[in-house]
């Protein structure tokens, strides 16, 4: 969300002082009050946010273990970093899972948003029951889950001779993965679900009405009409929703604490294991490298989807 | 976030509600510093379980005492109390890992003089110091002591005319015998991978392997650890590895799909005859059934029964930080905190050890057949306990139980150590 945010505050920000340069002489006076109320916001955010976001990049090239003395070491802790199978390995399983994921909850997602367009009953009702998931805690969906897979499929498995089933899913190091996919959409099919749905109710009727004079048919009509003019909204769920899964913690936590094993050990994990750990500046040099790509990626969403949105 | 739009005409003026809210954002920020430096001291304290108990002890103190102010703080994050500079004055918590940092860089002060120091059992002074220890210093007093070893149900021994096992071939015979007669063996708690560390795989290895000297080899020989080096994960325990996997065989078939709760319950409902858990898990069993008749034994894992030895862990300890203005007063309170009476009626209660030379043996049914192992100083720190968090050694272990290769697991575990040494 604060990513969103950003670009139009840059650019609402440019526009008056590009506007000033050119005509000086119709510069309009910005009243005082506007700072003020910007004040607050701009010091919590560089207290709380910048500074020790800079704070720790610095960190990451000491050997410090959270407190006390430490010494510059220079690149060594990036040194190791990219020859540690356990981060390398927490890398891929983090990018593997943000990928399947992505693409489970907007498949997902966008069934249901189309589906809830139609005039079916209850829809009202539905489109409540289907958010629903977005305002419990991660945490807690997750030891939910976690009951359900560990206890309640093992015992519908046993009573029904299922084999597969006796055994939990989180308990299977080639599988485990797949369980927490499943949760983590659960929680988030909400939120592109919302999206979705707003990118529905954007398209006038009026298109619609003219494509089925010209006789179109449902399948076409969501074919040349809805997808095409849905793909700026398909970006925005599809780069918001990789860069949030690539921040895996909690739903994991609950499931799997990172097992069996290390099969389900996301980059976040490693990282916070560092300042329980000792292992403070190193995991703070993962976390600057982990904050690039997630950098790169936010660059990438403001390329891609600037236009793109106010397509109408 | 709602936008707070007040109507332009009515209620405060735009400049004095402007006012207000810097001050209101003033409050927030100074809030977010270390609060009040009062006189209080802050006694950490965070084991769940006996919040209560302290509360009760502090408030005894704050009557004896009444010109020294106490805050019981049950929240605070360690790391970042340090960090801070501003930690609790007085820490009573697990001698672990976490504290083992703020030792070995002098973060604690030393507690030597003190008469109290004196009393503390010289067999415990290894273990501490091989946790951690800081030259020319007592940085911690212990204060209670758990001793685990296998919690068994003598019921169900004695209705299968069962002794308890002195030697690794007993155990197994033991554990034929009661998987012949159709009762699971073994309780295991797999989707819990602390259960599995602090269980099978400390008992097993630390019934082997001189955990101690293994631990100081392993410190010396540091970045140098690996599969060629004369002391490693791969060469000393691979052999208890192998007999806890001999071991797993025995275990409730569902254990992949058990906690630690659920391990709890199971044994308390008599469903297995042994149960991989420290003392800890007594009070748990007990709010099932509290008649259920619980011994402990040492988990042999040789030949000769006089190798056995009992897993230990310093559950509390006390400490006082360099950086706490009020160390006297800490001070006062670890005087109060260790007289006999109190830190002896203490381990009574939550079923620890003592730690002073003038301790009385442990009362608990279950826990006096292990009072012998402590008394004759055969026993080890759990070898999970020294592997740094930043390895994640009970993940591993869980792997093991689940299937995986030894031999891969142990080189790994051994170039974890050896990375982690090269950059610290």
């Amino acid at each position: 969300m604060a990513i969103h945010a950003a670009p139009a505050a840059s650019r609402t920000a440019a526009a008056p002082a590009t506007g000033a340069a050119a005509r000086p002489a119709r510069r309009r006076r910005v009243d005082a009050t506007y700072y003020l109320f910007l004040l607050p916001t701009v010091a919590l955010f560089t207290l709380a946010i910048t500074l020790p976001a800079v704070m720790g990049v610095v960190y990451s090239f000491t050997d410090s273990i959270g407190f006390g003395e430490y010494r510059f070491i220079g690149l060594t802790n990036y040194a190791v970093l990219f020859t540690d199978p356990a981060i390398l390995s927490s890398y891929g399983f983090t990018v593997g899972f943000a990928l399947v994921t992505v693409l489970v909850v907007n498949v997902v997602a966008f069934l249901l948003a189309i589906g809830l367009a139609a005039r079916i009953p209850a829809r009202a009702a539905l489109r409540t029951v289907f958010v629903l998931p977005m305002v419990v805690s991660g945490i807690v969906i997750a030891y939910v889950f976690s009951f359900l897979f560990s206890t309640a499929l093992p015992r519908f498995g046993s009573a029904l001779g299922l084999e597969a089933l006796q055994t939990s899913l989180l308990a299977n190091p080639d599988l485990a993965w797949t369980a927490i996919v499943v949760v983590t959409a659960w929680q988030a099919v909400p939120s592109a679900l919302l999206v979705y749905t707003a990118g529905i109710m954007s398209i006038p009727d009026e298109v619609y009405e003219a494509a089925s004079i010209d006789g179109a048919s449902g399948w076409r009509q969501l074919r040349t009409i809805t997808l095409p003019l849905l793909a700026g909204y398909v970006l925005i769920n599809v780069v918001i929703g990789f860069k949030n899964f690539l921040n895996a913690y909690d739903v994991i936590v609950g499931l799997t604490d990172g097992g069996p094993g290390t099969a389900t050990r996301s980059v976040a994990m490693t990282i916070f294991s560092g300042f329980q750990g000792g292992d403070y500046a190193y995991q703070m040099a993962n976390a600057t490298i982990f904050f690039l790509i997630a950098l790169v990626l936010a660059l990438l969403q403001l390329r891609l989807t600037r236009g793109r949105v106010a397509v109408r | 976030m709602p936008e707070p739009s007040p109507s332009p005409s009515k209620g405060p003026s735009r400049r004095s509600f402007l006012a207000a809210g810097l001050v209101g954002a003033g409050l927030a920020l100074t809030g977010c510093a270390p609060s009040g430096r009062s006189a209080a001291v802050s006694f950490y304290q965070s084991k769940p379980e006996v919040i209560g108990y302290f509360d009760e002890l502090l408030a005894r103190f704050r009557d004896e005492r009444p010109g020294i102010r106490v805050a019981h703080d049950v929240t605070t994050d360690l790391s970042a109390g340090f960090a801070r500079s501003a930690p609790p004055d007085l820490g009573c918590s697990n001698y672990n890992f976490e504290i083992a940092r703020f030792v070995e860089h002098g973060a604690l002060s030393d507690l030597g003089d003190m008469p109290e120091a004196d009393r503390v059992n010289p067999d415990l002074l290894p273990l501490i110091g091989l946790t951690a220890s800081y030259p020319g210093r007592t940085s911690v007093l212990p204060y209670s002591l758990m001793v685990a070893g296998v919690l068994y149900n003598r019921e169900i021994f004695d209705r299968h005319g069962l002794e308890v096992p002195t030697t690794w071939s007993e155990l197994l015979d033991v554990c034929e015998a009661l998987a012949g007669a159709g009762v699971t063996p073994i309780y295991a708690t797999y989707t819990e991978p602390w259960t599995i560390g602090q269980g099978l795989f400390d008992y097993t290895a630390g019934g082997m392997v001189d955990v101690t000297a293994f631990f100081q080899a392993l410190a010396e020989q540091g970045a140098d650890t690996g599969p060629d080096s004369p002391v490693s994960f791969r060469n000393q325990f691979r052999e208890p590895v192998e007999r806890m996997l001999t071991l797993t065989r025995y275990v409730n078939p569902d254990a992949a799909n058990k906690g630690y709760g659920d391990g709890n319950l199971a044994f308390a409902r008599g469903e297995a005859a042994m149960y991989f858990q420290g003392p800890w898990a007594l009070a748990e069993i007990a709010k099932t059934s509290p008649e259920l008749d619980v011994g402990v034994f040492p988990l042999p894992m040789t030949e000769d029964p006089a190798d056995r030895k009992v897993r230990v862990n310093v559950d509390l300890a006390l400490w006082v930080p360099e950086m706490s203005p009020r160390q006297e007063a800490a001070r006062e309170l670890v005087s109060f905190l260790l007289q006999p009476d109190v830190v002896d009626t203490y381990n009574a209660d939550n079923l620890g050890f003592g730690v002073t030379t003038d301790a009385p043996p442990v009362t608990h049914p279950a826990l006096v057949e292990v009072q012998p192992y402590y008394d004759a100083a055969q026993f080890y720190l759990g070898p999970s306990q020294l592997v740094p968090e930043s390895i994640p050694l009970h993940n591993y272990v869980q792997s093991l139980v689940t299937g995986a290769d030894p031999d891969t697991v142990l080189r790994t575990l051994d170039a974890d150590w050896a990375r982690l040494a090269r950059r610290s």
